[in-house]
C-alpha cells in the first residue's frame, strides 16, 4: 500500500471544507460521508449531483460548496461530468486556464440514481475512460420523496412500497461487482462511521486518473426509521455485521480494508431499525432473519482475509 | 400534520361536513417546513387549492414563526385565531407578533422534552381545534383518531387518543371563538399578487450562484429541540471523533478542542451518542434558552 497521510485518526482533517447550513435531514449518514470525502479531495473539485436528495444541499440561492456544483437528471450525472470534463480539458489545452486551475471532476448521486436508471451513462463513461470520481450515497432507497424502495434496497426491509409482511422482496444489487466488472481505476465502499478508512479510500482515488467510483452506505435515520444520533452506531455495525463489507477495487484485484474477526450476527443491526421491525415483531420471523444472516456468511466463507 | 390535517378532516366528515384537506410540502426530509390544510362547510365547497385567508392556524413547532419560509403569519386577519404550541404565554406571543389575530397557545407538555414523545404533538393540535371550532365532538374526534390512525400498533393510537383529549379539555374556555366565514364565490376570486417576471436572458434568469459558501446564511440551528453541551473538563481533546463524524460540519477543532456551532447545529446528537468519555451531554433547547436568560439575569 502506498504511503498514506492518515495513519490515525489524529491525521484526520482538522478543518471542514464543506459549508453548514444545508437542508439535510438530522444525522444524515450520506451527508456524513460527503462531509469528510470533500475534506479530503479539497477545494478545487466541481461537483456534478444527479437529482436526489443531495440536490437539496444547493437551493438557490444558497451552497454549501467552495466551487461550482451542477444539478443534472437522474440519469445523466456521468454524461454532464463528462461535458465538464472536457470543458476543462480544452481550457487546458488552449492554456485559457492553468495547470494549477484545474478540477477534479466529481459525480455525486445516490443509490436510486446509481444503481437504477443511471447506471447506463456510467457505463458508457468507463467505456471513454472518463477521468472523474463518482461518488454514490447509498441510503438504499429513494429517500428524498419517501424511501420507496431502489434496486439498492436490501432483501426484507420495509420501504413506503414494499409493505408487506416480507418487506421488499428483491435483493440488494452489488453495484460495487457491476463497477469493477468494467475495469475502471478504482472502486471502493466506504462509510461515514469509519472516517479514517474513508479517507485512504479518497486520498488513494485522488492520486489516481481515469473512472474511479465510491459507494457510501449511508444511514438515513428518516427512511430506515431511527433516531438521528444512531447514524454512526448503525455504520459501525453495518460493518461490524458484516453487512457492509469495507473493500477496494484496485490493478485488477479486490482486497477488503477491514475484515471483522469475529461477525455480530445481523440481527443486532437489523433490530436498530423500523424498517426491518416486521422481522421480529409482532411475531420473529426467523426464517428471513436467518436467510440474511446465512447470505452475510457465504459472502465472507469466500474472503480470504 | 398531514396526518394532524385528515385526522381533523374526518372528524369534520363524522359530524357530517362537506370536507378538503390536503398537505403540501417540498422534500421529503426531517426539519422541513410542512403545511397542511383544512376547509369544511355543511354545503358542497367549490373552493379549491391552499388557503389564503385562514380562519384557524394551528403552529406545531414555535421556532417556525421565526422561519419566513414557513409564513405562519400568511393571511391572518381580525376573524382569524393562531394557536402556537409553544413553551412562552399567548400575551408574549401577542405582543411579539403584533398580529390583530387573537393569539392562543397550547402549552407544551414536559413529556415533550423527549424525542419518542414529538409525534404526538399533531394529536394534540388537532384536540385543541377540535375544540376552538366548537362544531367536533370528543366522540366523533376519538372516532377519526382511530380510523385515520388503525394503522399503527394499539398502544401509539391509545396516546394518541390521550393527548388529543387533553388537548380538547385545555381549550374548553376557549370553546366557538372560531367564526365562520361566509362562502366565497368564483365571481369574488382576488387575483394573488403575483410578481411578474420578465422573460431574460438565460445568464440572467437561471439561477446561478456566484459567490461559495453561501449557506451559512441559513441557520438550521433553529431546527434544534436538543442541544449537545460539551462539558470540556470531561473532554478527551479526541477531536477526531466528533468533528469527523458530525454528519452536519459544525464541530470545529479549536486549540485542539471541539467547538460546537450552535448556529448551524440540528441537534441529531450523533456527537453525544459517540463520545467516548461522555462528556456531551444533551440538553433541551427550552431549559438551554431558560439559563441562558437566568445567566443573563446574573450578570446584569
Amino acid at each position: 500500500m502506498n504511503e498514506t497521510q492518515f495513519k490515525r485518526m489524529k491525521d484526520l482533517p482538522t478543518t471542514h471544507l464543506l459549508g453548514t447550513g444545508a437542508p439535510m435531514c438530522a444525522g444524515c449518514g450520506g451527508l456524513q460521508a460527503i462531509n469528510d470525502i470533500y475534506d479530503v479531495l479539497g477545494e478545487k473539485t466541481v461537483f456534478i449531483n444527479a437529482a436526489g436528495c443531495m440536490t437539496l444541499l444547493s437551493i438557490y440561492p444558497f451552497t454549501p460548496f467552495r466551487g461550482s456544483w451542477l444539478y443534472t437528471a437522474m440519469a445523466s450525472a456521468p454524461a454532464g461530468a463528462q461535458g465538464v470534463r472536457d470543458a476543462l480539458d480544452i481550457l487546458l489545452a488552449k492554456k485559457k486556464i492553468t495547470p494549477d486551475e484545474n478540477l477534479t471532476t466529481v459525480v455525486l448521486a445516490g443509490d436510486g440514481s446509481t444503481s437504477g436508471m443511471g447506471l447506463s451513462a456510467t457505463s458508457a463513461a468507463i467505456d471513454r475512460n472518463l477521468d472523474f470520481i463518482y461518488i454514490c450515497y447509498d441510503n438504499e432507497g429513494y429517500g428524498n420523496t419517501g424511501q420507496q424502495y431502489s434496486s439498492a434496497t436490501p432483501h426484507a426491509a420495509r420501504t413506503s412500497t414494499s409493505t408487506g409482511s416480507a418487506g421488499f422482496s428483491g435483493f440488494k444489487k452489488d453495484l460495487f461487482a457491476i463497477w469493477a466488472a468494467h475495469k475502471p481505476t478504482y472502486v471502493a465502499t466506504v462509510i461515514g462511521a469509519e472516517p479514517l478508512d474513508l479517507a485512504r479510500k479518497i486520498e488513494t482515488a485522488a492520486s489516481l486518473t481515469g473512472p474511479r467510483f465510491i459507494i457510501s452506505l449511508s444511514p438515513c435515520p428518516t427512511g430506515w426509521g431511527f433516531d438521528p444520533q444512531e447514524t454512526t452506531y448503525i455504520g459501525k455495525l453495518a460493518v461490524k455485521t458484516g453487512i457492509w463489507p469495507l473493500k477496494e477495487y484496485k490493478d485488477g484485484k479486490v482486497s477488503h480494508t477491514k475484515n471483522p474477526h469475529v461477525r455480530v450476527p445481523v440481527e443486532d443491526y437489523l433490530l436498530t431499525q423500523a424498517r426491518f421491525k416486521h422481522l421480529f415483531e409482532p411475531k420473529r420471523n426467523d426464517k428471513l432473519i436467518d436467510e440474511i444472516q446465512s447470505k452475510v456468511d457465504a459472502y465472507w466463507a469466500g474472503i480470504t482475509p | 400534520m398531514k396526518t394532524a390535517s385528515r385526522i381533523l378532516g374526518s372528524a369534520f366528515f363524522n359530524e357530517g361536513y362537506e370536507v378538503q384537506d390536503a398537505p403540501r410540502y417540498g422534500a421529503e426530509r426531517r426539519g422541513a417546513p410542512i403545511f397542511a390544510f383544512v376547509r369544511a362547510d355543511n354545503k358542497a365547497i367549490d373552493e379549491r387549492g391552499v388557503i389564503t385567508h385562514p380562519d384557524l392556524v394551528i403552529v406545531a413547532d414555535d421556532s417556525l414563526v421565526t422561519v419566513p419560509a414557513a409564513g405562519v403569519m400568511q393571511g391572518l386577519d381580525e376573524h382569524a385565531v393562531l394557536l402556537i404550541n409553544s413553551h412562552v404565554s399567548a400575551e408574549t406571543w401577542q405582543q411579539r407578533l403584533n398580529t390583530k389575530a387573537q393569539v392562543l397557545v397550547l402549552p407544551i407538555k414536559d413529556a415533550m422534552q423527549n424525542r419518542a414523545e414529538l409525534p404526538y404533538v399533531s394529536a394534540a393540535c388537532v384536540g385543541a381545534a377540535a375544540r376552538l371550532l366548537g362544531m367536533i365532538s370528543q366522540n366523533a374526534l376519538v372516532r377519526a383518531i382511530d380510523e385515520e390512525l388503525s394503522h399503527l400498533a394499539a398502544d401509539k393510537i391509545n396516546t394518541n387518543r390521550t393527548r388529543a383529549i387533553e388537548a380538547f379539555e385545555l381549550m374548553t374556555t376557549h370553546e366557538n371563538c372560531i367564526q365562520q366565514r361566509p362562502s366565497v364565490s368564483a365571481l369574488d376570486y382576488q387575483q394573488p399578487e403575483w410578481v411578474e417576471l420578465p422573460f431574460e436572458d438565460a445568464r440572467i434568469s437561471a439561477p446561478t450562484i456566484h459567490a461559495s459558501l453561501t449557506s451559512v446564511e441559513v441557520k438550521t440551528g433553529l431546527w434544534r429541540t436538543m442541544r449537545p453541551v460539551i462539558e470540556y473538563d470531561r473532554c478527551n481533546h479526541c477531536w477526531w471523533i466528533c468533528s469527523s463524524t458530525c454528519p452536519h460540519n459544525v464541530i470545529s477543532v479549536e486549540d485542539n478542542s471541539p467547538v460546537i456551532d450552535y448556529d448551524h447545529c440540528v441537534g441529531c446528537l450523533v456527537c453525544v451518542a459517540q463520545c467516548p468519555p461522555h462528556a456531551i451531554k444533551a440538553i433541551s433547547e427550552a431549559e438551554a434558552k431558560q439559563s441562558a436568560v437566568e445567566q443573563a439575569g446574573e450578570t446584569t
